[in-house]
């Protein structure tokens, strides 16, 4: 046999069986896309997880972290990236000696309360990481208070903003915020829950500062609704942003800066060891 | 019939001879390991910071929901990540990791990203100079002197063309699996991998989801590819009959491919550009179930859309090279 001819052979046949095996696979895709999927039904329910759940957090010899909440969970602001979550972290570490692991920053930026609420209620996969925590972070509620200073800002009429406004929302908000730590207490009853309250960001604005007691009456509400919790803690962090406020906010006037987070990070570890 | 078998054979063993393969391989061999290293650090980084994949899964949602969150993002933009959303929801509600981390999952995923632009460029490697090399060469007219009538030849070129489309996506297939397998295990054959998310506009019907074994999903996913490639074959065959350089013919092609994959990304704005054929290159995305870059298109019309050009690629190239007068 020549040796071309045998190199004809075999590049002859695994071509073939190339050729055919794609055709097949084209065909079985046409099947799948118009035939398969328009009857499928859907594939029944997810198979049980076992989760492996977090526990006490005093106890814990690892301390397991989910963070949850808007835009000062997920660190807005911070240029250094990491917010007071990763900072809770470090100082925990530092102070405990134990692992600390960050299970999840759940935080989406500009949630509110309702928001919250329905994401938790309609995202059950928000249930494994919130589950594996023995220590759950969260702030929420600010978006509902300040929103509407803020679009007001933006369309440059803040001087109409009273604070009655600031107030109106405070009630519904409180609701959501009952309803978000019963869910987060359903799933999981044993993890320590700190929840960070507001401070007022527009403490510089001469015409807003006495919204800073709408906030003082919103955390007043988160009080009632957590305090009962023997797990739970309230953080407040209000005092932080009053006297040298421009030091620690950041150039949005809204969020707090690297420093800001630091401190609130101090204030969360503080009450935690 | 029986007289265009052995010039099928003399096509096929002329690509081989001039090792147009092998450069396909070293290609594979060079570009594989790269991407598996790149792959191999990802999950690395992964496995440092996130307990398991549920969580790093439920992250990579919490990330995108924050991307939606931003009004700056403009809204076509955002219609893709909220479907992402939905079908990363999807896996993670039904506890089925989306990147199984094992060379089948690996080469599934090497496979898709490639119908875009990878695929291309190893099909015209192979297909540029089929006709306009024989020109340069001059080899032509001793090929054209031969007591066989044109078609024939021509019919002859397309064919081991088509073997050699077939084994190029078998083989990087299989190179793919080979390479990668040693960094991530050769396993993951059974992992399901859910196809059927219908998109609709903004949302996604997931009513007919069901889950594929990944064996079956590389399968249907390489019979797609196929498809595309051998559009681009043979519109790469009917520019290497039009065009007498090969390095036109190269760029010609090259020039359509990338212009498509542009297109593709600009979306939404130019209706019309759906009949482009390199829009519709990407068929793989119906299987996986993304939404394609211009609403109102289905596997059916990119099917027929690709159809058209090369049925249409076909005439000309016979046309013509059985037409044409050969000078110099």
């Amino acid at each position: 046999m020549r040796p071309s001819s045998k190199l004809w052979r075999i590049v002859g046949t695994a071509a073939l069986a190339s050729t055919l095996l794609l055709a097949v696979g084209f065909a079985m895709a046409m099947r799948e896309l118009l035939v398969v999927t328009p009857l499928a039904q859907q594939t029944g329910t997810a198979p049980a997880q076992q989760i492996e759940t977090g526990g006490g957090f005093q106890n814990a010899e690892e301390i397991r972290v989910t963070a949850l909440g808007d835009s000062l969970t997920k660190g807005t602001g911070d240029n250094s990236g990491k917010g007071y979550v990763k900072t809770v972290l470090e100082l925990l570490r530092e102070e405990t000696g134990k692992p600390v692991h960050q299970i999840n920053n759940l935080a989406v930026a500009g949630l509110t309360a309702k928001e919250l609420d329905d994401m938790l209620s309609r995202d059950d996969s928000l249930e494994y990481p919130i589950k594996q925590a023995n220590l759950i972070l969260l702030t929420i509620g600010g978006n509902d208070l300040f929103r509407p200073v803020l679009e007001a800002r933006e369309s440059g009429e803040a001087g109409d903003i009273n604070l009655e406004t600031i107030e109106a929302g405070i009630p519904a908000a409180a609701e959501s915020l009952r309803s978000v730590v019963e869910r987060i207490r359903a799933i999981n009853p044993d993890a320590t829950l700190v929840y960070t309250s507001l401070y007022n960001p527009f403490y510089d604005i001469p015409d807003l500062r006495e919204g800073s007691a709408a906030v003082q009456k919103w955390n007043g509400a988160a009080y009632e609704i957590i305090g009962s919790d023997e797990l739970a803690v309230v953080v407040p962090i209000m005092d932080l942003f009053q006297q040298r406020s421009a030091d620690y906010m950041s150039s949005d006037h809204f969020h707090p800066n690297q420093q800001g987070y630091e401190r609130i990070a101090q204030r969360i570890a503080q009450a935690l060891t | 019939m029986m007289d265009l078998l052995p010039l099928v054979q003399n096509e096929t063993l002329k690509i081989w001879k001039k090792k147009r393969f092998y450069v396909i391989l070293l290609i594979l061999l060079v570009l594989i390991p790269l991407f598996t290293y790149a792959q191999m650090r990802v999950s690395m980084t992964n496995a440092e910071n996130f307990k398991d994949w549920r969580n790093q899964v439920q992250q990579e949602i919490t990330e995108k929901q924050n991307l939606l969150a931003n009004d700056r993002m403009p809204e076509e933009w955002k219609k893709y990540d909220r479907i992402q959303v939905q079908q990363l929801q999807y896996y993670l509600d039904n506890d089925v990791n989306p990147n199984s981390p094992d060379a089948a999952g690996f080469t599934r995923m090497f496979m898709a990203s490639s119908v875009a632009m990878f695929f291309p460029l190893l099909i015209l490697a192979l297909s540029s100079d089929l006709v306009s090399g024989e020109r340069t060469g001059g080899t032509i007219k001793m090929l054209l002197t031969r007591p066989v009538r044109r078609w024939k030849i021509l019919m002859s070129k397309l064919i081991a063309l088509t073997m050699y489309v077939s084994l190029a996506i078998i083989t990087t297939g299989a190179v793919c699996y080979l390479i990668s397998g040693l960094v991530f295990g050769y396993g993951g054959w059974t992992m399901p991998v859910f196809t059927g998310f219908v998109v609709n506009g903004a949302a996604i019907d997931t009513s007919g989801v069901h889950p594929v074994p990944q064996w079956k999903y590389i399968i249907m996913q390489s019979g797609l590819i196929w498809i595309s490639c051998m559009t681009i074959a043979i519109l790469s065959l009917m520019v290497s009959v039009l065009v007498r350089s090969t390095a036109a013919s190269i760029v010609t092609m090259m020039a359509a491919v990338i212009s498509g994959s542009i297109l593709a990304g600009m979306t939404s704005s130019w209706q019309a550009a759906k009949y482009l054929f390199s829009v519709n290159i990407d068929l793989t995305d119906y299987l996986e179930g993304t939404p394609p870059p211009i609403a109102g298109m289905d596997i059916l019309f990119s099917l027929s859309v690709l159809g058209i050009w090369s049925l249409a690629a076909l005439i000309v190239s016979f046309a013509v090279f059985t037409k044409q007068d050969i000078l110099n």
